[in-house]
């Protein structure tokens, strides 16, 4: 009796503190975003709330919370309610399959650091995150608002095109591990990254994470200079933060799983597995915000040709290549 | 208990897609369909076929009701045109209890796999490496004659998708 | 038995509760002084000057139908690739031919202009 309090001690525990380090995350990640983007831009960010600024995600919340939450007339009402709910949600169920660790020994019992080792947790992931287009889409058509639509039928289009490549780009890790469990793909890293073994795959995952979190060069649904906001124009107060925040959240689990595919997940020399995952996840965070301070926005058809033209087919030659040559290796 | 599960993930499937026959409103229909793949989804697993469920969500939930979606974006369909005045009704958000219900049977079944096998696992569970050998070694014709159709379903969209020769492309083409 | 569903459940519970709460909390928090303007669609500070109903560009539908293809295509490549070893050379050749057929008809597709979006 007491083994199994313990034990669901440790696993509340664990499940408390994985939530409240990804919000917490997400949070400082949009102000680490304001500030690095402010210090390249030869500014000084975000610096009056608490020292560095670092109360300012604080205010947010506190700002967001107190304003305004209205319904536009013309909204369809139910969708416009869930639509951000949805977008946060996928968000936050992804994590229940990324392992952020090696199993951990504690009281003399092993816990595993993932919320949930699924046996095909790499299609679990690729399953949420087709589902994840839903809260963009819902929520720029309910606000029966043109910028919204136009946002959310580009951003439509943009997700589903790069989903493909980023989906094709897994297959040669899938190969390489031959296991669609994240746990079993990280322990088939231990002595070298799949982004040395396979830079082709690597580039190609990169390319489409950064294309699947609607960021620059890729943030067309939501360009604010063409279309106000894009697909979360109408909304004002916590359910945009909810948009938000399921935007940072996504962020922070594109770079889970590119550490987890590619970059070898926990494992690393002298410092312990969860400290190797999270500066490795990091690393990706602060890669994405270069990325929005060096590059600007493609046009759209540029969009869509690459990653039609390009990616796609690469893609695809790459699962062939990466077949082949194991074959060959194998014989 | 899997027989319980069973019944009411089929319940929540039937009732989904009952609902998303009679919805005046596309795009809640959608949404009902939506739930209603995500149910079958899990009976899949239930079943034992984990592949087969992270098929069903992955291409009819993720892919064909996007498909579904833009269609009716571009058939002008704009919300609202029924008269919702004070904000949702509450039959609404029976789509959300439904998901809700169908995610914690998940939830149960993710282990409460354990009623029909002795370790956890049902006598008749494809593990997705039997699965995938059993598909491309036996059926290896048919994965030829799905690529057929395929290659047919792309020339036969382009057809009915192609602009009119001569014209310009409808106003405002690129978006 | 315990230990492996709670998890996920508790996770469940806390990603919907953190979704419904965090928009309940703004609902009783926030001031609520709504007017027809307020709630008029954005139009850059002008009234209403068309509505939505506008057309879209063809090459959304043709993409997406694309898309499904190229899914299907994708998840018959997952459980190749976690088997492709034992299935041999003959698996390969079996995949190989299976993406070049639909190549066929990408490129043809592609040389038909269908992801062209100039114009």
């Amino acid at each position: 009796m007491t083994e199994q309090l313990i034990m669901l001690g440790l696993i509340l525990a664990k499940l408390g503190l994985i939530f409240i380090v990804i919000l917490t995350l997400a949070a400082y990640l949009v102000l680490a975003e304001r500030k690095i983007l402010a210090r390249m831009q030869l500014r000084y960010g975000p610096n009056r709330v608490g020292p560095f600024g670092m109360l300012q995600p604080l205010s947010d919340l506190i700002k967001l919370l107190t304003k305004e939450d209205f319904l536009p007339a013309a909204a369809d009402k139910w969708l416009f309610l869930i639509a951000p709910g949805l977008s946060a949600l996928t968000a936050l169920l992804t994590f229940a399959v990324i392992p952020f660790g090696p199993p951990l020994e504690i009281f003399g019992r092993t816990l595993p650091l993932v919320v949930i080792d699924l046996n095909i947790g790499l299609l679990y992931f690729l399953g949420l995150s087709s589902l994840a287009v839903y809260g963009m889409a819902l929520g720029g058509w309910a606000s029966n608002s043109k910028y919204a639509l136009l946002g959310s039928i580009r951003g439509l289009s943009q997700l589903i095109s790069y989903e493909l490549s980023m989906g094709l780009a897994v297959v040669p890790v899938v190969m390489m591990a031959r296991s669609f469990s994240l746990t079993e793909i990280v322990m088939a890293q231990a002595e070298i990254p799949y982004a040395l073994l396979n830079p082709p795959a690597f580039l190609i995952f990169l390319i489409s994470i950064v294309a699947e979190s609607k960021r620059i060069p890729f943030d067309m649904p939501e360009a604010e200079n063409e279309l106000v906001a894009g697909f979360h124009t109408e909304y004002s107060g916590m359910r945009f933060g909810l948009f938000f925040v399921g935007e940072y959240i996504n962020l922070i689990i594109l770079g889970s799983m590119l550490t987890v595919l590619f970059l070898g997940g926990w494992h690393g020399p002298w410092l312990p597995g969860v400290v190797w995952f999270s500066l490795k996840v990091l690393a990706v965070c602060f890669f994405f915000i270069w990325v929005r301070a060096s590059l600007p926005r493609l046009r759209y058809d540029q969009l869509m040709h690459f990653g039609w033209k390009v990616l796609l087919p690469l893609a695809l030659l790459n699962a062939l290549v990466t077949g082949a040559i194991l074959l060959w290796i194998g014989q | 208990m899997a027989t319980w599960m069973f019944y009411i993930l089929g319940a929540i499937t039937v009732v989904a897609t009952l609902l998303a026959i009679t919805q005046r409103n596309p795009v809640h229909a959608v949404i009902y369909l939506v739930n209603s793949f995500f149910a079958l989804a899990l009976l899949f697993f239930l079943l034992g076929a984990p592949l087969v469920a992270a098929w069903e969500v992955i291409i009819y939930a993720g892919a064909i009701m996007v498909l579904f979606l833009f269609i009716i974006m571009m058939l002008e369909i704009a919300p609202g045109v029924e008269a919702d005045r004070y904000g949702p009704n509450w039959l609404q958000w029976l789509p959300i209890l439904l998901l809700a219900a169908a995610l914690g049977i998940c939830t149960l079944l993710l282990t409460g796999l354990d009623p029909v096998g002795s370790n956890g696992v049902p006598h008749w569970y494809a593990s997705p490496r039997d699965f995938g050998y059993a598909l491309f070694k036996e059926y290896a014709l048919a994965i030829e004659v799905v690529s057929f159709q395929l290659l047919f379903a792309a020339v036969g969209a382009f057809y009915v998708g192609r602009p009119e020769r001569k014209s310009k492309s409808p106003a405002g083409g690129d978006r | 038995m315990l230990e492996n569903y709670l998890p996920v459940m508790v996770l469940i519970g806390i990603a919907f509760a953190f979704a419904i709460g965090s928009v309940v909390m703004s609902r009783l928090i926030g001031q609520k002084k709504p007017s027809a303007v307020k709630l008029a669609p954005y139009e850059c500070g002008m009234p209403l000057l068309s509505s939505v109903q506008e057309r879209f560009s063809i090459k959304f539908y043709i993409v997406a139908m694309l898309f499904i293809l190229f899914d299907i295509e994708a998840v018959f490549l997952y459980p190749w690739a976690i088997m492709f070893k034992r299935l041999g050379i003959f698996g390969f050749i079996e995949m190989g031919v299976f993406i070049v057929i639909l190549l066929v008809g990408f490129i043809y597709v592609w040389k038909k202009g269908a992801l062209e979006w100039e114009e």
